[in-house]
């Protein structure tokens, strides 16, 4: 269908595009379109990238990742001190600070955030929430207690040395306790925090409206209203773009970004986002459970050509089931995995037990940040199979189904995919490989890869601080891992944002969270 | 004379009447149990599904906060008590009510299908009749069309379409969504025309009508092919021809003759088959909705599937069931006023 209305816009395009408000004045409100609307705006029961998205421009953290980088700033604390057993956290809060209903950032009202996600008694601790970031991310942090009008402390039950980079994504971002008083439950759907746009109204599926928080502590937002609409269809959505209508966008597969390239009037935004796409062997596959069978695999498939291909260049070659740059990601330039068909076709011909029936290669159809054509990449891996003489069923699913088997480990080989939280490698190699990861219907490591070894350096990863002993234990981590293979790492996509080439003081973040609020004009 | 012929007609309607109420009856039990029966036979938690890292506890809480732990047969008593009741539930993902969701996007849909519905008829009516009054090959071939254009062109496509020229190019209409939010949005009913009206704010009616524009006309297409059709099917019935031939006999104007006698004789067909396949309609709804970005049930209830949306799917698939039971039912009963020879079976020997 969208490869039809593509064509389409091909054949209307030509003459259809001239018509854009040229009057080079800053508009008043900035329109910023995405393929879905926000869930929820409650920050510690989201994980989806429309309600983080939205939320990016109302709340705060104590600290933040530095724009465009994963170096902890200090935001709404003005600093930071951690103790040297790494049990104790303390922040000095900046002053000055207001919600956006007036009440004033201080020790008291920042506890609320906390409070309500570890204290399972707290009446903002509502009961058809998850809080599942505080239960992953947060699990260490014992108490949090007010020592000083402006000081908030975290002690740790053991160190944990990513809880600063947690502190810094959205789960932790602050909340106006007031808020929950005057509304209750209601806060969910109105968020009030310290950000530089503050919430207006929400009309669902069709957008968020925002408008400027004129007592921002910060440098003030660039519009007086910023509306983030739905847009469901992708053209649709660009040929907004392309009247006019709205300022920028996301959600666009890369095949669709061909015709804007040479255009002046737009900017494509992209970077390698903080995902993995991989394959993954289901432990419960006997006959796919030796290495050496795993490694012929991996060696048959071209991972390139899935890159240009599938993606048409926007993504890389995922070497590591850790995103490049990552903590732990070793310095040679030898790659675990090299793409060897005809090695591969000669260890797979010692097993002809593998050829009596097809291999299953689970797969699902709706496009997810990792994937944005699954479909397409699992018959890319099935040419590659056949290609070393397998044979490869392909069995396709919608997203829901396809984690129904896949957290039931029932599969052979599997398509799924990560996208990091807060910037850790644990973040990543806990989730792949832990065996406390591996418990049936609810599992994100879905090879049901169990390991005592590799489960030990991932808790003493989480308890060291010594960056280097950390690098360390990550790379004799990811050792195992290239040893024993339980995934295949595939590719890591990239972020794409489509702004309108006025637009300023945009950049795209290694957590793919986006900020609107230094955004602004300037007439070309 | 006359009014025993009233009576009896009248007591046929309340037959017909019982017969549709017990008919609702059944449809509902039938309904909601397959309804109930294919949301618990697919495989995985909702729960969990929803979580990108679920925690077991945690989910066992929710489950149970949410009567989900509860035996089967129980969960489904509690599903049509509290559908009659009115008390839907939350929507797994939203964390709204499902009443509050279904009152917003309810009347984006209802107010879509009824002025596509009326355009619709116009349009079909209109091509059919100045088809069969012109002779001419250009209106027959207007109806032709006309009749390919809504059964055959993909619904997207027409939209898109519609988008490129009414949008694009003409810059007469917005590309999609419901209303303007630069201007504040009427507060009411939910249905735009209906608050802006109240309002009485003129500005909020012409953004209103604006964005209505396209996604109605892209959606009328269907109701205006399938009267067509019926009609033109009609016409070239050779008992029509010699109805026409005794009218005229009679010595009756062409125009009195169509549009007071045929008009009505056609009228119970034409009622039917809109009314029938007010389903389709809606089904259309759910692929015009998505290319305008129109906040409605169709795209709500998709996505509800999708995402596992348990009380969603359970009670606005029901809604829509009976509801579209009910304009059937309706279109039926119409027909049958309209035409007294469209009678039941039962009723027929006497």
């Amino acid at each position: 269908m969208s490869v039809i209305i593509a064509a389409a816009s091909q054949i209307f395009m030509l003459t259809g595009c001239s018509r854009i408000d040229e009057s080079g004045k800053t508009p008043d409100t900035f329109v910023f379109a995405r393929g879905s609307d926000a869930q929820k705006l409650d920050p510690a029961d989201i994980d989806d990238g429309e309600s983080v998205n939205t939320l990016a421009q109302i709340c705060e953290g104590l600290v933040r990742f530095k724009s465009g980088t994963l170096d902890i700033q200090p935001w709404l604390a003005r600093s930071y001190t951690i103790s040297k057993d790494g049990l104790t956290y303390t922040f000095e809060l900046r002053e000055g600070v207001r919600f956006h209903d007036g009440t004033p950032l201080n020790a008291e009202t920042a506890l609320f955030t906390f409070e309500r996600q570890l204290d399972t008694t707290h009446p903002a601790h509502f009961l058809k929430a998850s809080f599942q970031y505080w239960k992953n991310l947060f699990q260490e942090i014992k108490t949090v207690r007010a020592t000083g009008p402006m000081t908030i402390e975290f002690k740790l039950s053991e160190p944990n040395a990513s809880i600063l980079y947690s502190l810094a994504t959205f789960p932790a971002w602050l909340i106006s306790p007031l808020a929950f008083e005057s509304h209750g439950e209601a806060i969910v759907r109105r968020p009030i925090g310290t950000g530089p746009y503050r919430f207006v109204d929400w009309k669902p599926n069709q957008a968020i409206i925002l408008e400027k928080n004129q007592d921002y502590w910060g440098s003030e937002a660039g519009f007086e209203r910023l509306v983030m609409r739905t847009i469901p269809d992708n053209t649709v959505r660009l040929l907004e773009l392309k009247a006019g209508k709205i300022h920028a966008l996301d959600g666009l597969q890369p095949a669709e970004l061909a015709e804007l390239f040479d255009n002046k009037q737009f900017t494509i935004h992209a970077q390698p986002g903080m995902n993995v796409g991989y394959m993954a062997f289901s432990n419960y596959a006997a006959r796919l459970r030796s290495p050496a069978i795993r490694h012929a695999i991996a060696m048959a498939i071209d991972r390139k050509a899935i890159v240009d291909l599938a993606l048409d260049g926007f993504a890389i070659v995922a070497e590591y089931p850790i995103p490049p740059g990552f903590l732990g990601e070793p310095d040679n330039s030898q790659p675990p995995i090299v793409h060897d068909p005809d090695a591969a076709r000669k260890i797979l011909n010692e097993h002809p037990d593998l050829l009596k029936r097809p291999i299953e290669l689970h797969t699902f159809t709706a496009p997810r940040p990792y994937f944005p054509d699954p479909l397409k990449i699992a018959s890319l891996i099935r040419n590659d199979l056949e290609n070393v003489n397998l044979k490869v069923e392909i069995i396709t699913r919608d997203f829901k189904s396809h984690l129904v088997a896949a957290r039931r480990g029932n599969f052979e080989l599997a398509l799924l995919g990560w996208s990091g939280d807060n910037g850790d490698p644990d973040n990543f190699l806990a989730t792949f490989f832990a065996s406390w990861a591996a418990v049936e219907d609810s599992a994100t490591n879905i090879s049901f890869y169990k390991n005592k070894a590799m489960d030990n350096l991932l808790i003493a990863g989480r308890q060291q601080t010594d960056i280097n002993q950390r690098q360390k234990t990550y790379e004799q981590a990811l050792v195992i891992w290239a040893r024993d293979l339980p995934l295949i790492p595939l590719i890591h996509t990239e972020q794409i944002v489509v702004t309108r080439s006025e637009v300023t003081g945009f950049q795209l973040q290694r957590t793919a969270n986006l900020f609107f609020g230094p955004v602004g004009w300037q007439s070309l | 004379m006359i009014a025993t012929k009233q009576e009896h007609k009248f007591n046929a309607l309340l037959i017909e009447l019982a017969h549709k109420g017990v008919m609702l009856l059944l449809v509902f039990f039938i309904a909601s149990a397959v309804i109930f029966t294919a949301v618990n036979l697919v495989p995985g938690d909702p729960v969990s599904l929803r979580l990108k890292n679920p925690d077991p506890e945690r989910v066992a809480a929710i489950r149970a906060e949410l009567g989900l732990d509860e035996p089967l047969i129980n969960q489904y008593f509690h599903y049509i008590t509290s559908f009659v009741r009115g008390n839907w539930g939350d929507s797994l993902i939203t964390g709204q009510t499902v009443r509050e969701e279904i009152g917003e996007y309810f009347p984006a849909t209802l107010e879509l299908a009824l002025l596509a519905l009326f355009l619709g008829v116009i349009l079909g009516l209109g091509a059919a009749f100045s088809a069969q009054w012109f002779k001419s090959g250009l209106w027959r071939n207007t109806a032709l069309g006309l009749g390919a254009l809504g059964l055959t062109v993909p619904i997207f496509w027409l939209g898109f379409l519609f988008i490129v020229v009414g949008s694009l190019w003409l810059g007469w209409f917005p590309s999609g969504g419901r209303f303007d939010f630069t201007l504040p949005i009427p507060q009411g009913s939910g249905f735009l025309i209906f608050d802006s009206l109240a309002a009485g704010r003129l500005d909020m009616l012409r953004v209103t009508f604006q964005h209505l524009a396209l996604p109605v006309c892209c959606l009328s297409l269907y109701p205006a092919a399938l009267v067509c059709g019926v009609l033109q099917a009609r016409f070239s019935d050779p008992r029509l021809h010699t109805l026409l031939r005794a009218l005229r006999a009679k010595g009756l104007s062409e125009s009195r003759i169509w549009l007071i006698h045929i008009l009505r004789l056609l009228g119970a067909a034409v009622i039917t088959v809109v009314g029938t396949n007010f389903g389709a309609l809606l089904g259309g709804a759910v692929l015009t909705e998505s290319v305008f970005s129109w906040p409605g049930m169709g795209r709500y209830l998709v996505e509800a599937v999708l995402n596992r949306d348990l009380f969603v799917v359970e009670n606005g698939l029901l809604l829509i069931i009976l509801l579209a039971y009910l304009i059937i039912s309706t279109a039926d009963l119409l027909a049958f006023l309209s035409n007294p020879t469209v009678r039941r079976h039962s009723d027929s020997a006497s």
